[in-house]
């Protein structure tokens, strides 16, 4: 023990040249002085404020949507007309989801839009990693080129195919063979097959981009991995089930998130390939409920926007439990693709 | 005659090297199975559909009551319209062009310095990591619709009450403050208007920088951690550190979320072109016009991609990995 209390006073003599008479440790003001009192740390300190301040700065602007959405669900139309409420409801209700939920039938959208962007995104999980895998482990003639093709799917803007995608999938054919078998084209509209076809292939939404996440992935993938399996005796397409499947998990979890989510607020092929008889999506509860009149409501525009905003809460709340638990993969698979060039 | 003589030779080398290339050949025939799919769609569904766009912005198109749909060739009137006679689309696109040319270096800038902020050991780092990312999933579609003219967050920021001329009541910073700051600096009054307008729009760039963002994490993850011990230990500080290491390091990643950054915002559907555009395709006959318009943005776009990517390649540093 007193060897110990003596070393710091020797310590202290040599380098700053206190002079040491007192037994106990040096005082707490030159203690603090050392340490806290240095341009470095001052500098650290500064940085960290800096930091935080911009960091939650930022998270404020990026979360503020989603605080005024909830503020604003809760509202009834009486605090639409008090110039004194901004976000916190004077007289709070549930009128509002209420009318959603039911006039809108919200919970036939819920489960129709789930069953479709499950099925969109299953697809193209597995269609994007067996399509990546092929541009990114094999090199036959014209790789290069039909990759450039897969880049140009994506470059290309989903509007501009607007009408020829619509008539294509109206008046469906190939090449004009299947109507020289059975005389008529056929009608695809309102059904699940135009986003199958295009899953399949990996057209649909953004489907390039998960091409090219997966193709980076399993370019970073050792090749002496797959050698290995071969020199085992095992066959590509074994290699591929049993070695590389569970090797890309965190991958698929990200592209998996990406096509669920995305396929889940899509607004353009859901309101083009579903008119509104056909399947009941989430495009289609967003109109005004009639028991709310709005119409003849003196603040009638900020209302319908703050239903507007609830109705889009309510899009995203089944989205935001899914980010809560896919959260990590987003960072993970995204980190492990090693995305150059 | 004598060329294609003299190519025959060329060609037999790699023939009598199939013995040693039987296994790399089976395995190409392979990756033929594994892109299949994409071939399929691609060449039976995806070609016809851009063949026949195209076709349709040279044509009028009639839909028949009794289905189906006729077209009648007008050769160039649709371009030729959307060019001269449409009041609307050159001032729009113009607009919408350099719009996109002021905000893509905002956005891969912003977001090259968030994530090195975010790749940052510090308290509550993966809380901001999950703020930061909810954009990526939630801020899209339907929701970045709703959220593009949103009259309930303007009012319950108070901006629709004031209701005075100042626009800088909503933004972080007032106008007025930047000016006379500007003005002090003697830098121009273009630069002012720049800044300005990213601060007003910070919420856009925020929104939209959240791939990018995560793409450069990724590329910052990368990085040997050996690196940057040597550097310091050669005594480089921290702002040298960024410059000579990490920045190169990171310039392939750069280029990635340029591309990305110009074709992402240009395909957004909050995009002032796009917007226009589909309002004029909603319209009576403007089906054939509004198409014939996208083929035309996406030329022009297809030529700043090209040159954004010829320009930043010249730049980009490749670490050669063996």
């Amino acid at each position: 023990m007193n060897a110990e209390m003596e070393k710091p006073r020797l310590k202290k003599k040599q380098n700053k040249g206190f002079d040491v008479e007192f037994k106990d440790r040096t005082p707490f003001w030159q203690r603090f002085r050392a340490r806290f009192l240095t341009f470095t740390f001052l500098k650290k300190a500064l940085w960290a404020v800096f930091r935080y301040v911009l960091l939650i700065g930022i998270s404020y602007v990026i979360l503020y949507p989603f605080i005024a959405k909830v503020a604003g669900s809760f509202m009834s139309k009486e605090d639409f007309l008090d110039v004194t409420v901004r976000l916190i409801p004077r007289y709070p209700t549930l009128d509002t989801y209420k009318a959603i939920i039911t006039e809108n039938k919200y919970f036939l959208a819920l489960w129709n839009t789930f069953v479709l962007s499950f099925l969109c995104a299953v697809v193209q999980m597995i269609t994007t990693m067996i399509i990546g895998y092929g541009f990114a482990k094999f090199k036959f003639k014209g790789n290069t080129f039909l990759f450039y093709c897969v880049i140009f799917t994506m470059v290309v803007p989903h509007q501009a195919l607007r009408l020829a995608l619509f008539q294509k999938f109206r008046y469906f054919d190939i090449y004009g063979i299947i109507q020289l078998l059975t005389g008529k084209t056929i009608n695809l509209i309102n059904t699940y097959w135009p986003l199958a076809i295009l899953s399949f292939g990996g057209l649909a939404f953004k489907n390039g981009l998960y091409i090219f996440l997966m193709r980076q992935f399993f370019r970073g993938v050792p090749d002496e991995l797959e050698e290995a399996a071969y020199v085992d005796g095992s066959g590509v397409f074994k290699t591929f089930v049993r070695i590389i499947i569970p090797l890309s998990m965190p991958m698929m979890a990200t592209v998996f998130l990406f096509a669920f989510s995305w396929q889940w607020t899509d607004n353009f092929y859901s309101t083009m390939f579903f008119t509104r008889t056909g399947g009941y999506l989430m495009p289609q509860i967003l109109t005004i409920p009639s028991s709310l009149d709005v119409a003849g409501f003196q603040a009638s525009e900020v209302y319908s926007s703050a239903i507007m905003n609830t109705e889009a809460l309510l899009i995203i709340l089944p989205l935001l439990i899914v980010y809560v638990f896919g959260q990590k993969f987003l960072v993970q698979g995204i980190e492990r693709s090693g995305i150059v060039g | 005659m004598n060329q294609a003589v003299k190519t025959k030779p060329a060609r037999l080398p790699k023939r009598r090297s199939g013995k040693v290339a039987s296994l790399d050949r089976k395995k190409a025939r392979a990756g033929w199975w594994f892109i299949l799919p994409f071939l399929l769609v691609f060449f039976l569904v995806y070609i016809p559909i851009i063949f026949d766009s195209i076709n349709f912005s040279f044509h009028t198109i009639y839909l028949l009551s009794g289905g189906g749909y006729e077209l009648d060739p007008v050769g160039w009137a649709n371009y030729y319209d959307a060019l001269f006679t449409d009041a609307h689309f050159v001032v729009t696109l113009t607009g919408g062009i350099q719009q996109l040319l002021l905000e893509v270096p905002a956005i891969v800038v912003f977001s090259l310095f968030m994530a090195v902020l975010l790749n940052q050991k510090m308290v509550g780092r993966t809380v901001f990591r999950a703020i930061f990312f909810i954009p990526v999933i939630l801020s899209t579609g339907l929701i970045d619709s709703i959220d593009l003219n949103n009259a309930f967050t303007e009012y319950s920021q108070g901006s629709v009450d004031s209701g005075n001329a100042i626009q800088g009541s909503d933004s972080l910073m007032s106008v007025m403050d930047l000016q006379n700051l500007f003005a002090g600096m003697k830098v121009g009054h273009e630069l002012l208007e720049y800044v300005v307008n990213i601060v007003n729009n910070v919420y856009g760039i925020v929104n939209r920088s959240g791939v990018q963002m995560l793409i450069f994490l990724a590329g910052l993850q990368s990085i040997s951690p050996a690196i940057y011990e040597s550097c310091t230990i050669d005594g480089a500080t921290a702002w040298e550190t960024f410059w000579k290491i990490t920045f190169p390091m990171i310039s392939p990643m750069i280029l990635v979320n340029a591309i990305y950054t110009v074709i992402d915002s240009f395909t957004a559907s909050s995009n002032q072109v796009m917007t226009y555009v589909s309002s004029v395709y909603e319209n009576e006959g403007g089906d054939v016009l509004a198409t014939a318009m996208y083929w035309i943005y996406f030329t022009i776009v297809i030529l700043i991609i090209a040159a954004v990517a010829g320009l930043l390649s010249a730049y980009v540093f490749y670490q050669r990995r063996d």
